[in-house]
C-alpha cells in the first residue's frame, strides 16, 4: 500500500474530502518524510513545521464544521526562497538575505493562503535564481534523489528535489531561463513555467523582469494543473499579468500537429536525450497526432541574447542591495561608498557578481546598441520564429536538458559550459511562451529525461492536456524510492 | 576585446580583489565571446510587446505598511529613520 507521503496532491485532496485522512496527518506525512530523507536531499533551507501544523489545524476545523474547502486546503506546498513569505526568512539562498524576514506575502502566497495551503517550508536554489545546479546557493547544495552525487538542475533546484522524494507533493519555484524546466526534467518529475504574465510576480525577488515567471511543480500532471489554477490571473499589484484561468484538464491529441523543430536536436544534444524525445514523439504519433518538421533558425543566438538580457536587468535589478533598506550591511566607519561596495562584495556570490558585472558592462556607454539594443531586436525575431511556427503546428516538442543529471562540481568551474545548458528553454522566456517539461524516459545509470512541450501564449490548457495523454498512455511516471 | 574590469567593477560598486581581475576579465570575455556572434539587425522596430502592454494601477491614495514593520530588516535606525555613514562634512 502506498505511504501517505507518496500520494498525489490530487489523491490526497480526494482522501481528505471522502474523511479517509485529515490535513493534520498529511501535514506529519510531509514532515515526518522530510526528517527521513533531507539529510540527503538538502532541498529546504527553512522548516516552518510548527506554522504548518497550525494551517492543517485550521483545514480540519474548516472540515468539522461542514464547510466547503478550496481545492488546495490542506495540500503542503513547499515554496522557493526568493518568494516572500510574511514572517518566514526569504533568503534567495544568498548571504545578502541571510536574515531578510517579509513583512508582506507575495501574491501567490495570498492565493495559496486564501486556499487552505499549508507551508511546510522555503526551498534552496541558486543565489538569485542565477545557476543551472543548485550548486550556487550560499548555504548548501541541493542533491539529485536520483543519485545523490549528481545536481538536481536548477535554479530551483529544492522545489524540484523535494517534489522528485516525495517530501512534499507540490512545490512553486520560477523560471527565468529554464529556471522550473531543467530542474523537473532532471529530477524526473513535471513543471510548467506559464506565459509570461499569466501569474502575478509581486513578492517574487526581481531577477531578470521581462523574463520571470512563477510556476508550479507536481508529480503528476492534474498536481500540475491543480497548482497553476490556484496562483494564475491577474494582478494590479503586477503591472505585466493578465488575465488567465484553466478549466479541467482532458487528455487529448488526435489531430494535435506536433511541431519538431531540427534546431533543437543538434550535436550539442546527447544521443540518450535525443533517442528519448523522439520516443515519445513516437508515443503522441500513436495517439493520434501530427507530426511537422519545423525551422527555428535564430535558436542559436538565443543562448547570448538571453544572457545579455537577463545579465543587464539583473545589474539594475540587484542596485537595490546597498546595505542600508534591508539585507545583509557591510562596513560603517567609512563611507556611503566604502558601505556599498563593502555590502556587495560580501553579500554577494561568485555568479552573482559575475552576472552584475556582465550586465553593467553591456549597458555601459558606448556598449548599449551594440549588446543589450541588438539582444532586444533579436528577441523580437526569435518571438516572431515562434509565431510564424504556429501557424503551422499547434504546439511545439523538443528536449530540455541536453544531458541527463550532471556531477556535484562538474561544471561549477566554467560559466559558458554551465550556461549551455541552458540552450533549449531560454528561447520560451525570450519569446514569453508556456513551456512544460515532463519525464520521457531514463538514460544511462537510471536518470530521469525530461522533454518540453511549448505553445501559443496562454495554451497552458493545451500542454497539460497533451502532457496528461502522454502520461496515461506511458501508465504513469516513475517514483525514485529513497 | 579588451575589458575594463577595475571601471566596470566601479560602476557596479564591487570590490573586485586585484588577484582575481584577471580570472574575472578571462570569464567575462568568454561570455563577451559569445556575445559578439549575435547577428546584425538593423530593424527599428519597437523594442516593446505590442501584446503586452502593461496595465497600470490607478494612482490612489491607499494604506501602506506600518513603519515600524517596515524598520524590522533595517541594519540600522535611528528616531524611526535609516542610518548611513556620514555624506556631507
Amino acid at each position: 500500500m502506498k505511504k501517505l507521503y507518496e500520494h498525489s496532491a490530487t489523491e490526497l485532496a480526494a482522501m481528505l474530502r471522502a474523511k479517509e485522512v485529515s490535513a493534520v496527518e498529511i501535514t506529519k506525512a510531509t514532515l515526518g518524510r522530510m526528517e527521513e530523507v533531507e539529510s540527503k536531499v538538502d532541498a529546504f533551507l527553512t522548516v516552518t513545521a510548527e506554522q504548518a501544523l497550525q494551517q492543517a489545524q485550521q483545514v480540519d476545523e474548516t472540515i468539522a464544521a461542514g464547510k466547503p474547502l478550496a481545492p488546495l486546503a490542506g495540500i503542503p506546498v513547499a515554496i522557493k526562497d526568493n518568494i516572500c513569505t510574511k514572517g518566514v526568512r526569504s533568503t534567495c539562498a544568498s548571504r545578502m538575505l541571510e536574515n531578510f524576514v517579509p513583512h508582506y506575502n507575495a501574491t501567490v502566497m495570498e492565493k495559496l493562503a486564501a486556499q487552505g495551503a499549508v507551508l511546510p517550508g522555503k526551498l534552496n536554489m541558486d543565489e538569485f535564481a542565477m545557476g543551472g545546479s543548485c550548486e550556487n546557493s550560499y548555504f548548501k547544495p541541493t542533491k539529485n534523489p536520483w543519485d545523490t552525487t549528481r545536481v538536481p538542475g536548477g535554479s530551483s533546484g529544492g522545489s524540484a528535489a523535494s517534489v522528485a522524494s516525495c517530501e512534499v507533493p507540490l512545490a512553486l519555484g520560477s523560471d527565468t531561463g529554464g529556471s522550473i524546466r531543467c530542474p523537473a526534467s532532471f529530477c524526473g518529475i513535471v513543471g510548467l513555467k506559464p506565459t509570461y504574465g499569466a501569474v502575478s510576480r509581486y513578492g517574487l525577488v526581481a531577477f531578470a523582469s521581462s523574463l520571470d515567471q512563477i510556476g508550479p511543480f507536481g508529480r503528476t500532471v492534474d498536481d500540475v494543473a491543480l497548482l497553476y489554477r490556484a496562483i494564475c490571473g491577474r494582478d494590479p499589484k503586477d503591472a505585466t499579468s493578465r488575465e488567465a484561468a484553466l478549466g479541467e484538464i482532458e487528455a487529448k491529441v488526435k489531430g494535435l500537429r506536433l511541431g519538431v523543430p531540427k534546431e533543437y536536436f543538434g550535436d550539442g544534444i546527447s544521443a540518450e536525450v535525443k533517442t528519448a524525445v523522439y520516443g515519445a514523439i513516437e508515443t503522441l504519433k500513436g495517439l493520434g497526432a501530427d507530426v511537422v518538421e519545423i525551422s527555428l533558425p535564430s535558436t542559436d543566438y538565443a543562448l547570448a541574447a538571453y544572457y545579455i538580457i537577463s545579465s543587464a536587468e539583473a545589474s539594475s535589478n540587484l542596485a537595490r542591495y546597498d546595505g542600508v533598506k534591508y539585507g545583509f550591511s557591510g562596513r560603517r566607519d567609512g563611507t556611503l561608498n566604502d558601505l556599498y561596495l563593502s555590502t556587495r562584495s560580501e553579500g554577494f556570490g561568485a555568479e552573482v557578481k559575475r552576472r552584475i558585472m556582465l550586465g553593467t558592462h553591456v549597458l555601459s556607454s558606448g556598449y548599449y546598441d551594440a549588446y543589450y539594443k541588438r539582444a532586444k531586436l533579436l528577441q523580437n525575431v526569435i518571438a516572431k520564429e515562434f509565431t510564424d511556427a504556429f501557424a503551422s503546428c499547434d504546439l511545439i516538442v523538443t528536449p530540455v536538458n541536453p544531458t541527463t543529471a550532471f556531477k556535484l562540481g562538474e561544471k561549477v568551474s566554467d560559466p559558458v559550459q554551465m550556461y549551455a545548458t541552458d540552450i533549449c528553454t531560454v528561447t520560451v522566456n525570450i519569446a514569453g511562451l508556456p513551456g512544460l517539461s515532463l519525464p520521457c524516459g531514463m538514460g544511462e545509470g537510471g536518470l530521469p529525461i525530461g522533454m518540453q512541450l511549448i505553445g501559443p501564449k496562454f495554451s497552458e490548457a493545451r500542454l497539460l492536456s497533451v502532457a496528461k495523454s502522454y502520461e496515461t498512455a506511458v501508465g504513469g511516471f516513475a517514483v525514485k524510492e529513497m | 576585446m579588451e575589458i575594463d574590469v577595475k571601471h566596470i567593477a566601479k560602476l557596479a560598486k564591487l570590490d573586485i580583489p586585484e588577484a582575481e581581475l584577471g580570472k574575472m576579465e578571462k570569464e567575462l570575455s568568454s561570455i563577451v565571446a559569445m556575445v559578439e556572434k549575435l547577428p546584425e539587425l538593423t530593424s527599428k522596430e519597437s523594442l516593446l510587446d505590442p501584446q503586452n502592454t502593461m496595465q497600470l494601477r490607478p494612482d490612489e491614495v491607499k494604506p501602506s505598511f506600518p513603519r515600524e514593520e517596515m524598520l524590522k530588516n533595517v541594519p540600522e535606525t535611528a528616531a524611526g529613520c535609516l542610518m548611513v555613514p556620514k555624506v556631507v562634512e
